[in-house]
């Protein structure tokens, strides 16, 4: 890739802040996602009720849940894994009512995983605040037999599914959560670049 | 722009102040189909000018036998409502564009908040066919001065039943939009047509409570605003314009018989954007399309809506 | 003039073949010496008798050739077909387009009877017969949109239009160079442009949108793309990249007018009335570098463009590993004769 050649589809994310206009604040954060929370809380105390659903662990074993414990005045609900939490997020979501701001902090697996999950209430992924924490690993998906590789940390990999060396184009479906994985040796069978974890 | 060929099939007076206008193809085939929300721009030819107003279309996009408009007439017109009202006839010809949507339903909203006010109602009778069909949950919200103003309140109820909200101002009815706006699921969306203040009371509330813009949609009725007369000279045409009080620079470029580019005729939609090349004063800019660093440089004007607050301008057309 | 319709295969034994009246209306893109990315869209009017712009949709002499290519494509591979729930209004709307076109456009090949929402179609050439109910879709033998899809040349993409952009939100692609349907849908235009080098830095991408947003029931519009495909091979797609990608190494000096071919895209994009959507067709042109030859002044044109295409977009057209034998080959038709604007063959 040249210099100065970015690929527009790849999502950039941001620091959580708060919204000033809303009417309810939910957080969703996962492992290292929790030090996100608690720089929000280190901003201010929102007026308008707040609610934050924490998945300790999350990619590299990290637990703010007892500092979270703390510093959140109400409604903090801690899980063991993703799932629990991803459930969860559906019942909250169904009560919840237009005004409400949405906030995600954790790895790019679990940000795309609660989108998809809010998109189930009409809510667009682009009204959700997003901050990638834990790692840069990405989930691939493999164009040729369509199965997902979850938590790649290299520009090359293998198909967990059929076994294709697969390059890792940085080319990101919102859908999918995905970004393309390609068949990296057509042209040169068994030959190609080294391989590098440059996705910790 | 392509247009249509129709005639006035039917004219009925719905209140003091509104027409109904009926129209069908000249030729006797179906209209173009529509998506709800759509407006045609009707061309009046008056005498020395063409009037040009966007109205929208009322009726069931699903049967185009006819397209029906309501026009209300404007206490300050600049002519078009009151040629409506006064010059046009049954049996007359006219032209019109195709049908263009700047005011489209969300199919992804899980329900949807109709707020009108006034002659507002108009592009929210084809919308509502549209939200019927597909099944979707809505809520319709009409606020007028009083009944005898209210158009088509008999036909309302009978296509949305409980839905119908209505508030008549001279009985005291208030739509609290503070109590709609913070009571409605997620996946909602807002929509707003009406006299500009009403449309900003929405907007500003929506967005005070937290709605992401992705969820609020507003059609404004806009003529574009009087002003000072001036001149402008069009640079690749080699010709000066004068553009009077009551006209819209557009209109006056028009009626000095070029043809320049223009869709909406209501400074949202970008078509009719022309450069400046000079100009003294700075520019007022009556539109919502431009950047402010665009707005800023008084390099770009939307001829449907702005003028020039100095003496002399000079366009690239 | 009627064009016999060719039994010919776009894999395989590549048996594809273009008549001399093929050659002669191929859509060559190059009206200059160089090119670079711009806003190309033109309106898309009735275009010269017997031309690729004549009509809303073309039908050439490959029309049920690549109909049968695109069967085999979808039956290996129904993801090469999709689209979301909320596209059914547009998916209607496109089929009468379609149907209303060719009809018109085609009296010897396709009928269309309306009354009412009874609708019956034939395709001739195809053999298909149906009476179905316009909005219906269980009197369909399938969704509307891969039902009529299957029976044009070229990819069909779908556009809803929300929120100040487009959104793919249904296809049926099939004869794509090198873009994957089940990876792009549901992307918005910035997204699925990002690959794309250069392009945004130009600003195309801004203005050609903005444009798009106003377009108008009836008055769409046109423009052509290109790349290189080796081989006549329409399912150049990423999924299938393994069955074609090693093509690309054997190219040699002695093969290379024979096996490259320019691939022209006819994009054209329709409003649709009752979704407000639009459609994005891709129709899909392939001539051989020996057939292209057959009028100089295209290939000293095509010789002139390739020679000073930058580096980035051979690499993003997949060429680089044979564009030396393209230009190579090209070469000796090119004398330095001063060529003036224009795409025409003579």
């Amino acid at each position: 890739m040249d210099r100065g050649y970015w690929i527009r589809s790849k999502p950039a994310y941001t620091s959580l802040t708060w919204h000033e206009k809303a009417s309810a604040h939910l957080v969703l954060a996962s492992g290292m996602g929790g030090m996100a929370v608690l720089k929000l809380f280190q901003q201010m105390q929102p007026a308008q009720p707040v609610t934050v659903l924490y998945e300790k662990y999350g990619q590299n074993a990290a637990d703010y849940s007892e500092i979270l414990q703390k510093v959140v005045p109400e409604n903090l609900y801690i899980y063991q894994d993703d799932d629990l939490l991803l459930e969860n997020l559906k019942e909250e979501l169904s009560v919840s009512r237009m005004g409400l701001r949405i906030y995600v902090a954790g790895s790019e697996g679990f940000i795309w995983d609660v989108a998809k999950t809010a998109a189930l209430f009409g809510v667009e992924n682009y009204d959700i605040m997003k901050e990638q924490t834990d790692t840069l690993a990405r989930t691939v998906y493999c164009v040729h037999c369509k199965a997902m590789n979850k938590n790649v940390t290299t520009n090359i990999t293998k198909c967990t599914s059929c076994e294709r060396m697969l390059f890792v184009r940085e080319h990101f479906s919102r859908n999918l959560g995905a970004y393309m994985g390609l068949m990296v040796d057509v042209e040169t069978p068994g030959e190609f670049a080294a391989i590098e974890e440059i996705y910790p | 722009m392509s247009t249509l060929n129709v005639k006035v099939a039917a004219i009925e007076q719905v209140t003091p102040l509104i027409k109904h206008f009926t129209f069908v193809n000249e030729d006797g085939s179906l209209l173009p189909a529509f998506s709800g929300g759509s407006h045609v721009v009707v061309a009046m030819e008056a005498e020395g000018r063409t009037y040009r107003n966007a109205y929208s279309l009322m009726g069931s996009p699903a049967e185009t036998e006819a397209y029906h408009i309501s026009v209300r007439k404007q206490e300050n017109s600049r002519g078009g409502s009151v040629f409506m009202h006064e010059n046009v006839t049954v049996g007359m010809s006219m032209k019109i564009t195709q049908p263009v949507n700047l005011f489209a339903l969300s199919k992804l909203g899980h329900k949807h908040i109709l707020i009108a006010g006034g002659i507002g109602i108009t592009p929210f009778m084809s919308q509502i066919e549209d939200l019927k069909m597909m099944g979707a949950r809505f809520e319709l919200h009409y606020a007028f001065r009083a009944y005898q103003h209210a158009a088509f309140v008999n036909e309302l109820t009978e296509k949305c039943g409980d839905s119908l909200h209505c508030y008549a101002d001279s009985q005291g009815d208030r739509l609290d939009l503070n109590e709609l706006l913070s009571s409605q699921p997620l996946g909602t969306h807002v929509y707003v047509c009406g006299p500009a203040p009403m449309v900003v009371a929405v907007l500003e509330t929506a967005r005070t409570l937290g709605w992401p813009e992705s969820s609020i949609h507003n059609e404004e009725f806009t003529s574009p605003p009087v002003g000072l007369p001036f001149k402008v000279q069009l640079a690749k045409s080699g010709i000066e314009v004068n553009v009077p009080g009551e006209m819209s620079m557009l209109e006056a470029i028009e009626a000095a018989g070029l043809q320049p580019e223009y869709l909406c005729r209501g400074g949202v939609c970008g078509r009719c954007e022309l450069n400046v090349l000079e100009n003294d004063g700075g520019i007022e800019h009556n539109d919502h399309f431009l950047s402010e660093s665009e707005k800023a440089s008084c390099r770009k004007i939307m001829p449907c809506v702005s003028r020039t607050k100095g003496k002399h301008l000079v366009l690239d057309l | 003039m009627k064009p016999n319709f060719k039994q010919e295969s776009f894999r395989g034994d590549y048996s594809y073949k273009n008549s001399p009246v093929a050659v002669k209306r191929f859509p060559f893109p190059f009206s200059e010496d160089n090119y670079m990315y711009s806003v190309n869209i033109e309106p898309h009017t009735k275009g010269k008798p017997g031309s690729v712009y004549e009509f809303a949709f073309d039908i050439d002499e490959h029309y049920v050739s690549e109909c049968m290519d695109k069967i085999i494509t979808l039956e290996e591979d129904p993801g090469r077909y999709t689209a979301l729930p909320h596209m059914m209004g547009a998916q209607w709307d496109f089929l009468e387009l379609a149907m209303t076109s060719l009809a018109n456009d085609y009296p010897d090949y396709f009928s269309l009877k309306r009354s009412g929402s009874k609708w019956s179609w034939e395709n001739k050439p195809l053999g298909i017969v149906d009476v179905f109910t316009f909005g219906d879709k269980s009197t369909l033998p399938m969704e509307p949109f891969e039902y009529i899809g299957r029976q044009l040349q070229g990819d069909y993409v779908l556009l809803d239009q929300r929120d100040e952009t487009l959104y793919a939100d249904a296809g049926i692609v099939t004869s794509q160079a090198d873009w994957s349907l089940a990876f792009n849908a549901g992307m918005s235009w910035k997204e699925w442009h990002g690959p794309v080098p250069k392009v945004t830095e130009l600003g195309v991408l801004d203005r050609a949108l903005k444009y798009l947003l106003n377009l108008q029931l009836g008055s769409p519009v046109r423009r052509l793309n290109w790349t290189m495909t080796i081989n006549p091979r329409l399912d150049t797609s990423p999924e299938n990249y393994p069955h074609w990608g090693g093509d690309r190494t054997k190219v040699n000096a002695e093969n290379v007018a024979d096996l490259v071919n320019l691939r022209v895209e006819l994009q054209t994009l329709f409003r649709l009335p009752r979704s407000n959507a639009i459609v994005f067709g891709i129709r899909c042109y392939l001539m051989s570098l020996k057939d292209i030859a057959t009028f100089p002044r295209w290939a000293k044109r095509l010789h002139r463009v390739q020679k000073t295409l930058p580096t980035d977009l051979i690499e993003y057209k997949g060429m680089t590993i044979y564009h030396p034998f393209v230009i190579d080959w090209l070469s000796q038709f090119d004398d330095g004769e001063e060529l003036g604007f224009g795409t025409q063959p003579e």
